[in-house]
């Protein structure tokens, strides 16, 4: 048997709720698979899509940006932004040729480490059926 | 010892060529410093021995070498190589050889919808067959210069600003560094800005932007994007007024349409525009399209065909 495929995934996680959610998550035992690399920032509001596209060109198999429920920002309308934002990111992805499936974004509260154990579950399982992903085919 | 240049055109409009011209008076002090070897569209010489041997392309040797246009064709590859090989140092000359520039919009068709288009229209009998021998073969898409070649020095603008084509010139010839501006349109613009969240749709071109549109405490024109006309200048680099004036497009009472490319290098003007739109809560549905915000930077594989539309049975 191939040896099984294992996604990069990059993830954002916002330092006040998602980050802790998943530090939850570690802190509870609960067991999801190792291929996010989570990178802790301030606020979903503050990831600009140059950054997702970057990672993408990176080769990274998968993106997710997670962050405070909506009404929930430290910031007030961090998130609303992310999710403007994400509509730009995926108009953009589908047409430069990658599946707009790759990216996601994700509502993750301090308390919700088991949650987000399941998302990264679900998600990883997701792109390992879709294949690696090809940098400029 | 004047340093030697040599010029070529690609896929281009010889617009970059009329720019070298447009230096007026210090063309002369230019030609103190250097002398052209090479330039086809400005005097008289070839990239071959048409004489006895049309096929292989022979350049001189040249300190530097101005490419403009990008690369569409299997000549403009082997142009480009040629002049990487003759030349010691290579400046990619107007946002075509940069970015990819206006012919890279073709980068949204697939080569055999572009050649049907071209070879077969409405009013005409189906072409037997596209001419194969005596033209060059296609690219598969529009290559920026530096997808194939090595490039020193980039100088982007449709065309460049004569000040700058002058000065990288200069500095070479001095052997200093060159650098252009690394700020948006926007960061040199006069427009009074008033701020966010004002404008909730765009409006198309139908209608003129107003001009001096003052009120009690501020002067000059109201910025053309929160008059909601789309307006480039937040995700373009700034320098076509050249070293002394303002933007060009924005003096003459127009919004910005992009042609000095993205304000850093790899960017992306499409993916940064409709950030900017979007995280102002502008909607970018308003928008008819938006892939024309690429219209000067299309290559690097940021155009690419769109799924073609099934023909109804
Ligand atoms: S950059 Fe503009 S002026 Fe220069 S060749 Fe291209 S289209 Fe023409
Ligand atoms: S958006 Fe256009 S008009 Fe407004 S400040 Fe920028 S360049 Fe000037
Ligand atoms: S205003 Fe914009 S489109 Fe007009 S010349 Fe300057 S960079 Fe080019
Ligand atoms: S602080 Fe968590 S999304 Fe803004």
């Amino acid at each position: 048997m191939p040896p099984r495929f294992e996604p990069v995934i990059i993830g954002f996680l916002c330092n006040w709720c998602s980050y802790t959610g998943a530090d939850l998550a570690g802190v509870a035992r609960l067991q999801y698979p190792p291929n996010l690399r989570p990178i802790r920032v301030m606020c979903t509001g503050m990831v600009h899509p140059d950054l997702v596209m970057e990672a993408f060109s990176q080769g990274a198999d998968g993106v997710m940006i997670m962050g405070c429920h909506p009404g929930e920002c430290h910031y007030l309308e961090g998130n609303t932004k992310a999710v403007v934002r994400a509509e730009v990111i995926s108009i953009i992805l589908r047409d430069i040729g990658v599946d707009p499936c790759r990216f996601e974004l994700k509502w993750i509260s301090s308390a919700e480490g088991s949650v987000f154990a399941e998302l990264i579950t679900d998600f990883t399982m997701r792109m390992q059926k879709l294949g690696p992903h090809k940098v400029n085919p | 010892m004047p340093i030697k240049i040599a010029g070529e055109s690609l896929n281009a409009c010889s617009g970059c060529e009329i720019s070298i011209l447009d230096m007026g008076e210090r063309l002369l002090t230019l030609l103190e410093f250097a002398t052209i070897v090479h330039l086809p569209l400005l005097m008289d010489s070839k990239h071959c021995d048409r004489k006895n041997n049309p096929q292989t392309v022979k350049l001189p040797k040249a300190d530097v070498g101005l490419i403009s246009g990008n690369i569409k064709t299997k000549e403009n590859l082997e142009l480009a190589q040629a002049m990487r090989d003759s030349c010691d140092f290579i400046i990619a000359f107007g946002t075509c050889a940069t970015h990819g520039g206006i012919p890279a919009l073709a980068n949204s068709y697939q080569s055999d919808d572009l050649l049907g288009h071209c070879f077969n229209t409405v009013g005409t009998d189906k072409a037997d067959s596209l001419p194969s021998d005596a033209v060059p073969g296609l690219m598969d898409v529009c290559y920026a210069l530096d997808e194939h070649i090595r490039v020193d020095v980039c100088l982007p603008g449709c065309p460049p600003h004569p000040d700058h084509i002058f000065r990288a010139l200069q500095s070479i010839e001095k052997k200093e560094s060159f650098s252009l501006p690394e700020k948006s349109v926007c960061d040199n613009c006069p427009a009074s800005r008033d701020g966010k969240g004002q404008v909730k749709t765009l409006k198309r071109a139908l209608e003129l932007p107003q001009w001096r549109v003052f009120d009690d405490t501020k002067e000059g024109f109201k910025c053309f994007l929160e008059q909601g006309f789309l307006c480039m200048g937040p995700v373009t680099r700034d320098g076509c007024g050249g070293d002394t004036d303002q933007a060009r497009c924005i003096m003459a009472q127009v919004p910005c349409r992009g042609c000095y490319g993205p304000v850093k290098k790899e960017g992306n003007q499409r993916l940064a525009m409709l950030n900017a739109l979007a995280s102002n809560d502008i909607d970018i549905s308003s928008l008819p399209e938006t892939l024309s915000m690429l219209r000067f930077s299309g290559g690097h594989g940021l155009l690419r065909p769109l799924p073609r539309i099934k023909e109804s049975e």
